[in-house]
């Protein structure tokens, strides 16, 4: 493993195995009918502990250097631009959770698809505007009213349910 | 036979037919977009199913798994891009075919030959299961116990990669599917003292996060590229192949076809596999295997019939045993949990219309599959042109309404966001995810199965090992997690060179 991330990758799935260990320890193993709720955990627990540092200690084989990517785009190797568009996608992902939580469907949508296409892959201010609206319009008409999928609610929402009734 | 029937009556309903449709058409799109996966479609499409009927959702998302491998033929062939990667073989002599102006011939091949492998593999499942699922009846916890371990340990042995990784996200997949109340006890587990996590971590929002979300950050860092597309065939008549070409095909999709089937059966086999394994006979086969890579009928029409096999043989431990054999049929495995059906053996007696109806769907579909797959391929190769910079919010904003409406909570979304970027990272570093939805799936199974047999011997672990039926899955373990810290041989098949 000459990669500082594969190694990163394999101390935090150690951590999160040790974890999962620590969790489960705290469990009985066995009950008066039975196995008990902390069988399985501890046992996978430690698997999982010793199969991370056994990934973590072991050196890469070819079979990890062919399989390593797994058709995923690396971000060392990617360029500027590409770069940019990625941390933008991470900040829309960012948002996309905040404004679940707090903004409602319509204006999440709306301002992640913006986002996404006007700073993220520089798409025209129109265009990003006509595609967000499109899109939320997209789903407040498909998802939330034909096929009655609950949506988050914030007072956008609220609003246009409102004027619709 | 009559209760297939029962099938093609439920089949032929015009709401159950149109999400046949959706699921074949929505498959064949799947298939020709790289990177945007059979599961990853299914794992977003999965929470719009819950208002649906459970026959009408499980048919529409088998016909997306079968869908996939029709649709990855096209652009194999016309750009010798994989769109999925049971269609990586078809790229070496599909797309050589096409450069010597064979693309229509290629394209026929394909199509004809993974119809009639699918058909096969189809009638295959109609009767097998049945006999299949009486002998399963038979089967006590300790023996459920011990299918599921081996059937591990087969998934472990073919992935991709290091098998350390492979075994490790086996075992994450598992302590995921622990988390929150214990199914016996009602005791709390894992839950790190969040609320949220005392319900469990739902398979929505882990499979959304690791397929979809992930693919999204993937996305981001891939370049533009301009894709150089062969024309195809204008007329019907021209996807047909000569009188040659028809002859050479006829072997390689019977042997395809069987083989296909058979590598679908086994866990961790599917489709990718199968197309491997049947190019390396098909090669071994010939009397002319210096034409293999430089456009051989064989190459093509073998690995094309296989993967449209392997995808209907999974189905046969699905349905029957209530064992997924991949990641997709894990997912829909999902879906009938999710809809409150537990396949298995007794799913022919409870709900045989549900069964028979999934299964007269796949005839239906791969009719449905030939018919839109030859005359509608240009328009099909237009879905390429769609960019990035509008496909990827949509599929975000796509992957959020779907995490949310599982339990209209926004904690979900959060939850797959992290998963998202986890399953980014591991996915970097070469860890199958597939195998992370597969045991998680697995888990409460296992576990239950587990814990009811330590239970019957009082924690005597010789229980697995009280029947020669344990003792034999016992040795299949035991020898495939050995052989599996052996570094393997690969398939001597060629790899991909840019094309001229």
């Amino acid at each position: 493993m000459s990669i500082g991330g594969a190694r990163w990758t394999a101390l935090g799935l150690l951590a999160a195995a040790l974890a999962a260990l620590w969790q489960a320890l705290k469990l009985s193993r066995w009950g008066f009918d039975g196995p008990g709720p902390g069988l399985f955990p501890q046992a996978l627990g430690a698997v999982c502990a010793v199969l991370a540092l056994a990934v973590l200690l072991a050196p890469a084989s070819d079979d990890d250097a062919q399989a390593e990517g797994g058709g995923v785009e690396r971000y060392g190797s990617a360029p500027p631009a590409q770069r940019h568009t990625f941390h933008v996608y991470l900040i829309a992902l960012a948002l996309l959770v905040a404004g679940t939580f707090w903004a409602g469907f319509v204006v999440t949508a709306f301002v992640v698809v913006v986002l996404m296409m006007r700073f993220g892959e520089g798409v025209g201010w129109l265009r990003s505007l006509g595609f967000a609206a499109a899109c939320t319009a997209l789903g407040l008409v498909c998802f939330g009213w034909l096929l009655r999928v609950s949506l988050p609610t914030g007072w956008v929402d609220r609003a246009i349910y409102a004027m619709l009734r | 036979m009559e209760a297939l029937l029962g099938g093609f009556a439920t089949v032929f309903q015009p709401m159950t037919l149109l999400y046949c449709f959706i699921g074949v058409f929505l498959g064949t799109v799947v298939g020709i977009l790289p990177g945007l996966g059979p599961l990853t479609t299914i794992a977003i499409l999965l929470p719009i199913t819950f208002k649906m009927d459970v026959t009408s959702a499980i048919i529409m998302l088998s016909g997306i798994y079968y869908g996939v491998a029709y649709g990855g033929t096209i652009t194999s062939v016309l750009m010798r891009i994989p769109g999925e990667a049971s269609s990586i073989v078809t790229c070496l002599d599909g797309y050589e075919m096409a450069r010597k102006g064979r693309a229509g011939a290629a394209l026929g091949i394909a199509a004809l030959g993974s119809f009639f492998a699918g058909t096969v593999g189809v009638i295959a499942v109609s009767f097998l299961s049945p006999p299949l699922a009486s002998a399963v009846l038979a089967f006590g916890p300790a023996e459920y116990t011990m299918v599921m371990l081996a059937g591990l340990a087969l998934v472990t042995y073919f992935s991709s990669g290091s098998r350390f990784k492979a075994l490790l996200m086996v075992g994450f997949g598992l302590l995921l599917g622990c988390i929150g109340s214990d199914p016996l006890a009602m005791t709390p587990r894992l839950t790190f003292g969040v609320f949220h996590l005392s319900g469990g971590v739902d398979l929505v929002p882990l499979a959304i996060g690791l397929f979809g979300i992930s693919e999204v950050l993937s996305m981001a860092l891939q370049k533009p590229e301009n894709l150089k597309v062969l024309a195809p065939p204008s007329r019907l008549l021209g996807f047909l192949p000569s009188r040659t070409e028809a002859r050479r095909s006829v072997g390689p999709v019977a042997r395809g076809t069987v083989l296909g089937f058979l590598v679908g059966l086994l866990p961790g086999g599917g489709a990718v596999l199968s197309t491997f394994l049947s190019y390396a006979v098909e090669r071994k086969l010939s009397r002319h295997p210096e034409e293999f890579g430089r456009g051989a009928v064989e190459g093509l029409a073998g690995p094309e019939s296989a993967n449209n096999a392997a995808t209907a043989g999974a189905f046969v431990p699905l349905l029957c045993m209530g064992i997924p054999a991949n990641a997709i049929t894990a997912l829909l495995l999902g879906a009938f949990m999710i809809h409150g059906v537990a396949p298995g053996p007794t799913i022919l007696e409870r709900q045989p219309e549900l069964f028979w109806g999934v299964v007269a769907s796949m005839y239906i579909g791969n009719v449905m599959l030939l018919i839109l797959n030859l005359p509608l391929v240009g328009l099909f190769v237009k879905i390429l042109e769609v960019p990035r910079a509008y496909l990827a919010p949509l599929i975000l904003i796509i992957c959020m309404i779907g995490v949310y409406s599982t339990n209209s909570a926004a904690a979900d979304v959060l939850l797959a966001a992290l998963f998202g970027v986890v399953g980014y990272v591991l996915r970097r570093y070469g860890y199958d995810l597939g195998l992370v939805i597969l045991s998680y799936v697995l888990g409460a199974i296992f576990e239950r199965s587990a814990r009811q047999a330590l239970a019957i011997s009082d924690g005597d672990l010789s229980i697995f090992a009280s029947s020669p039926l344990c003792i034999a899955f016992a040795v299949i373990t035991a020898v495939l997690l050995a052989v599996a810290l052996i570094p393997r041989r690969r398939l001597p098949v060629p790899a991909l060179q840019p094309p001229a």
